[in-house]
């Protein structure tokens, strides 16, 4: 086969071509001028033969003038098997795909032609500089490769260039650590500490420096963390004794039965509500007639109906939790966009099908925020039921100390309270995290 | 009604033909009476691409709606193939797979993956088993240049993906019609154009009626068979027109003479009705 | 879908069904005349074995019967000091309401525009945030020299964190194009703050309240029952719905318990109600959607 003559172009020449021809005319001028850079002018007469199939694939090519036949081998799964190829055209893609090393067709030229000849391997280096652009040049060619041939894990081959052309940005743990570095170097931190020395300072100074007339029964702050960190507590409550737990314990436990309780009436409770316009006539009146009493409002009934103080705290601790639960639910299952329930519909689902595989799903989120409240209204009316309450547990505590003059435990307890709800309601987030998968990715790659 | 040539080649579909008669809609008949579609007749051939163009708000919606079973009429009578969907007598026609929608905003559900969406019909309606489905899914899904993102979700890819698996998803119940709303509408020109031609295929190895409504008269005319211009509010065909360029089109079509003669005889009456529905302030659909 | 129009089928199944919850709390709260009969022996055992009282039917059996709640309400209507508890409750909500909103909106507002304020004060702001208001009454009480004072801070701690969040949130969700559209028409920073920020961070200042309130009775009930006599925390009596409810407790009227609930229930009703109308009037924009 005579070699064709291949000459180069003038940049300008080149680039005017690029930016007439689909994929590349997506992509900034300083990104062609990179691609013209390594691109090479060739011609060719009627008769000769670009390549064969079977070949080895290394550049691709554009028709600036011109007819090229382009005949694919038998076997390729391809729409149209014999295309004529002409100004403006894009062929010879085998050369960017690693798993397609050899040529697919036989390329003639019919009529004198003109062709811009780009090697792959080097049109994906100068695409690597500009990963993003890149990107949007290779979603372009797939989707015109897909128009002509199914080639296999054509979208995974993309992946793969996709990942090596953003080699470089951090990956994984170092995105963590990335991250760790630029919030360090911004003044969030150091705003945060001048915040905190702010409030902690104050409270030290207020109380055991200037002692304010009005802080003079508070306790100061040393004191409260000496006692705290008391291997031998004054008052009883350390980190190290053991009471401290057990009131810790109990207290977690109590809200734990409730709110597993207030979930599991309160989401189906709340789905049906949601989802039967005839259920929610029904119900939800007496829902909204209960809900606006405030929960400690219950309380001496409680007491009346159960008679283990026990159980009261625990119903008090559910209701709350249960009117926050159901009543979010509610919302979320009404919140559901109609399209996918049409959808479910045109596709033939019936009614309690729609239900499990649109309702349950798509009111998830809803779901899952209505439990982070549920969660901190549990915390809320179980330190009430425990001030007027029962034995133990962290409200109980706060309020027998104040009783017995242990002031410093009283913010011992009003810590612990904080932390301990903090780490539940992250808990809860957590779960949803991981029932949600597909929440959580869609939202990472940023709404489109 | 339709010309030979304006016929797809190949054989001829012989299910799906749509015949929309005297349909009225009014929302609210003792409220605010507002009437969405007045007095409106089409006829769809069995196989037929029929686009319907009209301003935002006009009510082809309602139109489209009304055939797959989400909304009622007030008078008229829709059928298909010859079975009455909706009448006067029986005002809301029952949503099946027969007749699937493509939505405007997708409706791809996004807590399941792409595979299990589109697996989604037969195995509801009890037709395949599960695994059956799936491969059908895959296969189907190949076809249409869709591997690697099978087990996705819906909102790791992006929406021209979507929409395309959307449209697969559909065609797995092996509808008589495919009905989209304004399917294209969110997405950027080129990645239209692309589409375009993906619908086509599609469309020319499974000879579906399709009734897709659009604002966009480029769209319509490059795709359809027919193309039926409906007025502003309340609406009904204001011109029907027939675009007798051969199929199997490729976007070589949009540069030809004939498109842009039949673009400048359409253009017009398409302005007119968009200059109509601005002045009484219509709020989209 | 028809919203507006009033929907009289659902209202009578709304009346319907808290007729029955009415008729079936009345049978089950009178459980202690009729479960002695003959024919319910075996029933009554079976409450035995499973640790009940065979005296009434569980939980419901204990608590007083409409018809007498009803009629304790009949005789309190006429007595002063229930109405004197409502308005005790009414202030306290109202100012400690009141208070959070004049202190927690400009404050929330303050996060939201400067970046500096938002990094000093959030952090702290959220360190406090996770200990319950109720938990702060007994260091409420150390510092205020008054009762008063002591649950009016807790009020307000309750309302102030909802609200200060939602001003937060809603402040920081304006679309970005506002304040673009603003800028390029040339407008002030203060312009910009009186006529972008406001108006856009109405919305969720006005359901931040809806909930705030809800929360601001919550924990005026609470602080009543706890200073007003449900502990030994706090001595002389503060007055109140809360209060009036646990003096009932005490003083073995269940039925008064009872009618004091309501009476809450309705009070905070009427109060989000005003608040919800009172924030449509602010934000008409909102009603044409």
């Amino acid at each position: 086969m005579p070699t064709p003559e291949k000459q180069p172009m003038s940049p300008e020449v080149m680039l005017g071509i690029l930016k007439a021809t689909m994929p590349f005319q997506v992509v900034s001028e300083a990104l062609l001028r990179k691609i013209a850079a390594i691109g090479w002018k060739e011609s060719y007469r009627a008769g000769q033969t670009l390549y064969e199939a079977g070949g080895p694939a290394e550049d691709l090519f554009i028709v600036v003038s011109g007819k090229i036949d382009h005949e694919l081998q038998p076997g390729v799964n391809a729409r149209r098997p014999m295309k004529t190829l002409v100004e403006g055209d894009v062929f010879g893609w085998a050369a960017l795909l690693e798993k397609v090393p050899n040529r697919l067709a036989k390329a003639v030229c019919t009529e004198d032609a003109l062709i811009i000849r780009i090697n792959g391997e080097e049109l994906l280096k100068v695409l690597g500089s500009d990963p993003d652009a890149g990107d949007v040049v290779m979603s372009r060619f797939a989707t015109m490769i897909t128009r002509d041939y199914t080639v296999p894990d054509l979208f995974a081959q993309l992946r793969g260039i996709h990942r090596k052309m953003h080699a470089r940005d951090p990956q994984g743990m170092n995105v963590t650590l990335y991250r760790l570095t630029r919030w360090l170097k911004s003044p969030r931190p150091y705003l945060m500490f001048i915040g905190l020395s702010i409030f902690f300072g104050s409270w030290y100074l207020a109380v055991e420096v200037f002692k304010l007339p009005r802080f003079r029964e508070m306790p100061g702050i040393t004191t409260v963390v000496i006692e705290w960190l008391n291997p031998n507590p004054v008052f009883g409550l350390s980190l190290y004794s053991e009471e401290y737990y057990k009131h810790i314990a109990v207290s977690i436990w109590r809200v734990t039965q409730a709110f597993l309780l207030a979930t599991a009436l309160g989401v189906p409770l709340g789905l049906f509500l949601g989802w039967s316009k005839g259920v929610k006539d029904y119900v939800f009146p007496i829902f909204e007639l209960l809900r606006p009493i405030p929960i400690l409002a219950w309380v001496p009934i409680a007491i009346v109906m159960f008679v283990a103080t026990e159980s009261a705290v625990i119903f008090l601790t559910f209701l709350a939790s249960f009117f926050a639960t159901a009543l979010n639910t509610m919302l979320g299952v009404e919140s559901i966009d109609e399209s996918y329930v049409r959808a479910a519909n045109c596709l033939g689902a019936s009614k309690s099908q729609v239900f499990f595989h649109v309702i349950v799903p798509g009111s998830l989120p809803f779901v899952f925020t209505g439990l982070q409240i549920s969660v901190g209204v549990s915390w809320f009316s179980l330190v009430a039921a425990e001030m007027v309450s029962g034995q133990y547990g962290l409200g109980y505590v706060i309020n027998t100390s104040y009783t017995m003059i242990r002031y410093p435990t009283i913010i011992i307890g009003m810590i612990t309270l904080g932390a301990v709800g903090y780490v539940t309601s992250a808990m809860v987030r957590v779960a949803g995290d991981y029932m949600m998968q597909w929440r959580v990715r869609e939202l990472a790659l940023g709404s489109r | 009604m339709a010309a030979a040539t304006a016929m797809p080649q190949g054989a001829a579909a012989t299910r799906g033909a749509i015949r929309i008669e005297d349909v009225v809609k009014i929302y609210d008949p003792e409220g605010a009476a507002v009437m969405a579609v007045d007095h409106c007749s089409l006829d769809i051939a069995a196989g037929e691409i029929c686009m319907i163009v009209g301003p935002s708000g006009c009510g082809k919606t309602t139109l489209l709606n009304a055939i797959a079973g989400f909304h009622e009429i007030t008078s008229g009578r829709i059928t298909l193939d010859g079975e009455v969907l909706c009448s006067t007598e029986k005002p809301r026609s029952t949503p099946g797979s027969d007749r699937v929608v493509v939505f405007q905003n997708g409706a791809l559900f996004p807590w399941k993956s792409n595979l299990d969406n589109v697996a989604f019909g037969p195995v509801m309606q009890g037709k395949l088993s599960k695994t059956e489905a799936r491969e059908k899914a895959l296969s189907m899904m190949a076809d249409a240049g869709l591997n690697g993102v099978e087990h996705n979700f819906p909102g790791e890819v992006s929406s021209g993906v979507r929409r395309r698996i959307e449209i697969v998803r559909a065609l797995m119940n092996d509808p008589k019609v495919l009905l989209l709303d304004e399917p294209y509408r969110a997405l950027d020109s080129l990645t239209k154009s692309v589409m375009h031609e993906a619908l086509l295929e599609i469309y020319y190895r499974n000879k579906v009626t399709i009734f897709f409504i659009t604002h966009d008269l480029e769209e319509a005319i490059f795709l359809g068979h027919k193309v039926a211009i409906m007025t502003s509010r309340p609406c009904k065909p204001k011109k029907i027109l027939t675009v007798d360029i051969p199929h199997p089109r490729d976007y070589g079509v949009l540069t030809s003479k004939r498109f842009r003669e039949l673009i400048e005889e359409t253009n017009e009456a398409v302005h007119e009705e968009a200059v109509k529905a601005f002045q009484s302030g219509e709020k989209e659909g | 879908m028809a919203g507006r129009k009033f929907d009289s089928k659902a209202l009578a199944k709304g009346v319907f069904s808290i007729v029955v919850f009415l008729v079936l709390w009345e049978i089950g709260s009178r459980s202690k005349t009729w479960i002695t009969a003959e024919s319910l022996s075996g029933f009554r055992d079976a409450l035995g074995a499973m640790g009940f009282s065979k005296k009434y039917l569980p939980w419901i059996g204990a608590i007083p019967a409409p018809s007498e709640v009803v009629l304790a309400w009949g005789t309190v209507l006429f007595d002063p000091g229930y109405w004197h508890s409502w308005m005790m409750s009414g202030m306290r909500v109202g100012g400690g309401f009141f208070a959070a909103m004049l202190v927690g909106i400009p404050f929330g507002l303050a996060l939201a525009v400067s970046r500096t304020t938002y990094g000093i004060g959030f952090p702290v702001f959220e360190l406090l945030r996770p200990i319950p208001p109720l938990a702060w009454v007994p260091a409420s009480i150390i510092f205020w020299p008054t009762q008063e004072l002591s649950i009016a801070f807790v009020t307000f701690l309750g309302a102030f964190y909802t609200i200060v969040i939602n001003v937060v949130g809603g402040a920081r969700s304006i679309d970005v194009r506002f304040f673009q559209a603003a800028q390029s028409m040339g407008s002030s920073k203060a312009d910009i703050f009186r006529r972008v920020i406001l108006p856009g961070t109405l919305p969720s200042i006005v359901v931040g309240s809806a909930v705030g309130m809800g929360i601001t009775w919550e924990v005026v009930v609470a602080a009543e029952m706890i200073s007003g006599g449900g502990s030994q925390v706090g001595g002389t009596s503060g007055g109140g719905l809360g209060f009036f409810i646990w003096n009932s407790y005490v003083g073995g009227s269940y039925e008064q318990i009872v009618v004091g609930m309501i009476s809450i229930g309705i009070a905070g009703f009427i109060s989000s109600e005003l608040l919800r109308h009172f924030g449509k009037y602010l934000t008409p924009w909102l009603r044409l959607r």
